[in-house]
């Protein structure tokens, strides 16, 4: 049986010297860390300096995909980077839908790409199989994500991954991302900042290699049967027509599909969650829209937009700034409020910051993509419009994670109140809130206890560890509490495992898959032999990793905040009983995440003999 | 000699390209879209799906195919 499933090589390129190299992978490091999500972790953690600013030349910009990407396996096209974030200077993992990217970058013959230095002029990066260049992006500096992409594809040819930033990205907002052909996002936090302050627009590549599987036979036993359960749910129909609009009853269905013009599916993927849509009639008809699901195209409306047409247009336009709509609003918000207070000079605000208006917003998300007026401190986000106005601002500051906005809470866009791991895990994931890696079944609402083991189990939560989380099962009774916090580890866990493999995290396709079915996945593909006890291991220590590339940075719990709002009227809700959450109740989560974890409650440290039994010691 | 006559519809194309996936494990063992006998290319809201010449019409990609883009139909139902 050879090695399947990596390319075999990672692709440097110094940006200041004008060099490209290549390395073969590791298959040391490959066992080691998995691939994807670890991998990249693990070459972000050897290449950071601590310390380093995230804007600096020295700050890596790495992107992986795992040993799983290029397969026909379900979703097996995600793309992660890492790198450290002006928003908050983290250690982030950035994930996005691999579109067309992940597999033409694993077919050119990279399963990792480090970018380090800074160019000396705007360029692009461009990729065919082994030939690697660094071109000239002179004529695309200055143009939105959509039409650089645009551009590429015309200039280039298609199939071609794109991976671009916009006008946000340039002028180096810590409010920027990445998209992946155009449709797809990477990195709330700043991401786009950092191939910005590279001075890198876009990476393009084609790939021609392809992937092969180790065990073709065992392969296509397991892929056959996660076929078969996918097209024997009951529900693949409806998620096929809607995507996330399913699980969004507050948005219009019936306007959806009225200017639906194409699903598009991430390689490999059989729901397809992303959109293209069109704008029938009324100021902006005939007006095209991307995005990773409607759902996006429809958040102003959360915010008090009224039509919907306004809405789509004004996502479309922070798209194309590549400015991250949710970072937008809540900063927005925020400044409106420093400018009701008369913190910010009324000589400042113009116009007038109006959140549910498009003209306002509009305006306002340009001033912020080109930093130009109030916009130079607002590209900046909150880090940029409390350090501007000090104390005064501190008072009127929203709920904020370590230096973000959550995106679930009592002020935030989505509308939910109770607290399960996806709203722990704003705090407890070292990159801050960002959605992805804290699912568990406390995705719905109060759901009966009894449920969980089955889930939990599918995750991969080993048995022992149920009765801490579920108390009551060890004694054969019925669950009567669930500890969120210790659960929470384990949706990390999960999240890795499937970000190292490549596979999707959304709730729609991970739910097809199980942590067994993930280690028999991983052998087959990849040749390595896994069970499930030691690709947990695997999975620990890659999680562990990226706690210490943060823990190096000095960020230990002392930045586990919990923002006031979370415990004030209309705050969070117990997921089990249902009452208002207190800041005790979620302290304790904090203790019992690193307890299960065996890290330091007070320091959420690693100990030295953790370190040791995961292989770490030479961190 | 193929039993099917391929079909596209490409209003249902998502682009996922599992066809030119499977199409290329079947005739050369490994993943590679860029050896598969169709071509699938979605620009914007566009779609189109080409059969190239060396294309047998087994039907391995209608089999792959989730949204109903590709359709096997048997000759005899198509004389």
């Amino acid at each position: 049986m050879s090695w399947g499933g990596f390319a075999g090589k990672i692709l440097y390129v110094d940006l200041t010297k004008k060099e490209v190299r290549t390395e073969p992978l590791s298959m040391d490091l490959a066992e080691k860390f998995i691939g994807g999500f670890g991998l990249t972790v693990k070459l972000a953690y050897d290449r950071i300096t601590p310390g380093v600013e995230p804007l600096a030349p020295a700050n890596p910009a790495v992107i992986g995909a795992g040993p799983l990407v290029g397969t026909n396996l379900p979703s097996s096209s995600r793309v992660y980077a890492v790198a450290k974030l002006p928003s908050n200077g983290t250690v982030s993992w950035c994930g996005a839908g691999g579109v067309t990217f992940g597999y033409l970058f694993k077919n050119a013959g990279y399963d990792l790409l480090v970018i380090e230095g800074r160019a000396d002029r705007p360029v692009y990066l461009q990729i065919f199989d082994d030939q690697v260049e660094i071109k000239d992006a002179g004529s695309l500096w200055g143009l939105s994500v959509e039409e650089t992409s645009e551009t590429l594809w015309r200039e280039i040819g298609r199939p071609l991954g794109v991976v671009a930033i916009g006008p946000a990205g340039e002028n180096l907002s810590s409010m920027s991302m990445a998209f992946v052909d155009r449709i797809a996002t990477m990195g709330r936090g700043g991401f786009g900042a950092v191939l910005g302050s590279k001075n890198l627009k876009a990476i393009a590549v084609r790939g021609t290699k392809g992937i092969e599987v180790a065990d073709r036979k065992a392969y296509r036993q397991l892929s056959g049967q996660l076929f078969k359960s996918i097209r024997e749910y009951p529900y693949l129909e409806e998620w096929q027509r809607l995507g996330l609009l399913k699980s969004f009853s507050q948005f219009p269905v019936e306007i959806y599909e009225k200017i639906k013009q194409r699903r598009v599916a991430c390689v490999s993927c059989p729901v397809g969650c992303k959109d293209v849509v069109q704008i029938k009639d009324g100021e902006f008809a005939g007006l095209t829209a991307y995005s990773s699901s409607a759902v996006n195209l429809f958040t102003p409306m959360m915010y008090g937009f009224k039509d919907y047409r306004q809405a789509i247009k004004l996502v479309h336009d922070l798209d194309g700034y590549g400015l991250d709509m949710f970072e937008f609003f809540g900063v927005m918000k925020f400044a409106g409020a420093l400018g009701g207070k008369g913190v910010i000079p009324r000589s400042e605000i113009e116009p007038e910051i109006v959140i549910d208006s498009l003209d306002s917003m509009t305006a306002w998300a340009k001033k912020t993509a080109y930093r130009e007026g109030l916009g130079r401190i607002l590209a900046d986000g909150f880090k940029g419009l409390l350090a501007e106005f000090g104390p005064e601002a501190q008072d009127a500051a929203p709920s904020l994670v370590k230096g973000l906005h959550p995106y679930v809470g009592p002020d935030s866009a989505v509308a939910w109140n109770l607290f399960g791991t996806q709203e722990l895990g704003q705090v407890m994931d070292p990159r801050g809130p960002h959605v992805g890696a804290g699912g568990s079944p406390t995705y719905f609402a109060r759901r009966p206890l009894e449920v969980f083991p089955k889930h939990l189990t599918r995750m991969g939560v080993p048995q022992e560890a149920l009765a801490r989380i579920l108390p009551g099962l060890d004694q054969g009774q019925a669950p009567r509490d669930l500890k969120i916090g210790r659960l929470l580890k384990y949706s990390h866990a999960w999240f890795a495992t499937l970000g190292s493999m490549g596979i999707c995290a959304r709730a729609q396709i991970n739910r097809f898959y199980n942590a067994e079915l993930a280690a028999a996945l991983y052998q087959a593909v990849t040749g390595i032999p896994t069970d499930l006890p030691g690709l947990r291991r695997k999975v620990d220590r890659v999680w562990t990793l990226y706690k210490m590339a943060n823990l190096r940075e000095g960020f230990d719990r002392k930045i586990d905040h919990l923002p006031d709002q979370w415990f004030q009227a209309g705050g969070f809700k117990n997921y089990v009983t249902d009452q208002p959450l207190s800041r005790d109740e979620a302290e304790a989560m904090i203790n019992d995440y690193y307890d299960e974890w065996g890290w330091d409650p007070e320091t959420g440290v690693p100990s030295d003999r953790q370190l040791k039994n995961l292989d770490l010691t030479d961190l | 000699m193929s039993k099917y006559k391929m079909a596209a519809v490409t209003e249902n194309c998502t682009g996922c390209l599992r066809c030119q996936l499977a199409c290329s494990d079947v005739f050369t063992k490994r993943f590679n879209p860029s050896a598969a006998f169709l071509r699938v290319e979605l620009r914007g809201p566009d779609c189109s799906i080409i059969f190239t010449e060396d294309c047998n019409e087994c039907g391995v990609c209608a089999d792959h195919c989730f949204y109903g883009a590709l359709q096997k139909i048997p000759k005899e139902a198509v004389q």
